[in-house]
């Protein structure tokens, strides 16, 4: 057999791995056809359910216009019993999604996490649907104009071994309360 | 070809974890719950025997000299997919698994399996082998991740059984938090890893003495 030459050679290695990433392009784009639609519905279907667990009570509209000095809303939903808002403090390793309801009044109605990478065991009780969880989420029901961990001199106790990730809850909960504090004028 | 030597080898002899010592990061990363542990494994296995197959298919015509870049491309299209898929269809698996599915496509083991087997092997004994190395990945870290889950939460089949807050069987203010850290991570890796050693040379010896006994 003749011996291939080198531009031979190049062409032939272009032209494999043109081809590899070609097809594989065209199986992910096939993939990712059929899987857009499902993982949105997903994702819209458990903010739907966040929005229902911290706001009973009814139909909501997607708010766009508000004042948020923290940067920390990243969506306000408004519903026949206050509000409820998405907000994304930065916990003990990465950003924690949570919705919290908020009563027209500026009333803490309750949160839930959304998503979140805290430690488990430790600052994801905070999401955990186990009694410490509840606990610690209850104690920001009925709160009005700001919260902090007892540590930082607040009534809040924080979670045993996960201050960060309280603190961040904390944080949260405060972006959604002075978000609402500031429509309120507004209407 | 030698399919129940490829299994042993797998599962056993030359375990990708507790052997070849690949794919380390993920087997402590992630090793926290049943759950996790199954998860990764089977995403591990599925994506070993498909990249494997493939790679097995197109070893002579991948150039030598391109032949990682052609691998990882082939790679990295799986565990895209693999990724998609579970986003779309095991939302909760995806979000507790977390960056680490699409880290699958630096993980070792695949890697290693397309250089070490599959670019010299045939098909069918291609995909025996990224099965048999996805098994022995899984049994790993399954048995990690139940030694770790005992141990750090006190449950069994977190994430799976009893609508997923496991079975609890030491009870709450026993288990050490430190096993589900990172450090605990290590400990635990490392005592299994021990023990394994001491299985696999008693189980030598053994085996040399039935020789000479002959």
């Amino acid at each position: 057999m003749k011996q291939e030459t080198m531009s031979r050679y190049i062409l032939r290695i272009v032209l494999v791995l043109l081809c590899i990433a070609v097809v594989v392009a065209g199986l992910l784009a096939f993939v990712n056809r059929i899987t857009e639609p499902v993982i949105a519905a997903a994702t819209e279907a458990r903010t739907m359910a966040a929005i229902r667990e911290v706001l009973p009570g009814g139909y909501y509209i997607v708010i766009t216009q508000y004042t948020d000095d923290t940067g920390l809303v990243s969506a306000v939903y408004k519903g026949r019993n206050g509000y409820a808002l998405e907000v994304t403090p930065v916990g003990f390793d990465n950003t924690i999604t949570m919705m919290v309801g908020v009563s027209r009044d500026g009333e803490v109605l309750g949160f839930t996490v959304v998503s979140h990478t805290e430690t488990s065991g430790l600052g994801a009780v905070a999401a955990s649907g186990n009694s410490a969880g509840e606990a610690f989420r209850e104690q920001f029901v009925g709160a009005v104009g700001s919260v902090a961990v007892s540590k930082d001199g607040g009534e809040i106790d924080a979670i045993t071994n996960a201050t960060v990730t309280s603190r961040a809850v904390c944080e949260g909960i405060n972006a959604a309360l002075s978000c609402v504090a500031g429509m309120g004028g507004a209407e | 070809m030698n399919f129940k030597k490829q299994f042993l080898d797998g599962l056993l002899t030359k375990n990708p974890v507790l052997v070849q010592m690949l794919g380390m990061c993920s087997a402590l990363a992630i090793s926290t719950s049943l759950f996790n542990g199954l998860g990764m494994g089977i995403a591990v296995t599925v994506i070993t025997i498909c990249s494997n197959v493939l790679i097995s298919a197109l070893r002579k015509v991948i150039p030598s000299q391109v032949r990682i870049a052609a691998y990882i491309t082939i790679i990295a299209g799986f565990v895209t997919i693999i990724d998609l898929l579970l986003k779309a269809y095991i939302p909760a698996l995806s979000e507790s698994l977390g960056v680490f599915i699409p880290l699958i496509v630096v993980n070792c083991i695949v890697l290693g399996r397309a250089e070490g087997f599959a670019s010299k092997h045939g098909v069918l004994a291609s995909a025996v082998d990224g099965l048999c190395q996805g098994i022995g990945y899984t049994a790993a870290l399954v048995l990690i991740c139940v030694i770790r889950e005992l141990l750090g939460s006190g449950t069994f089949g977190g994430g799976l059984l009893n609508g997923g807050e496991g079975i609890r069987i030491l009870p709450e203010g026993i288990p050490a938090m430190m096993v589900v850290m990172p450090v605990g991570g290590f400990l635990v890796m490392g005592l299994v890893l021990a023990a394994s050693q001491w299985f696999t040379r008693r189980m030598d010896k053994q085996n040399k003495k039935k020789e000479a006994g002959k």
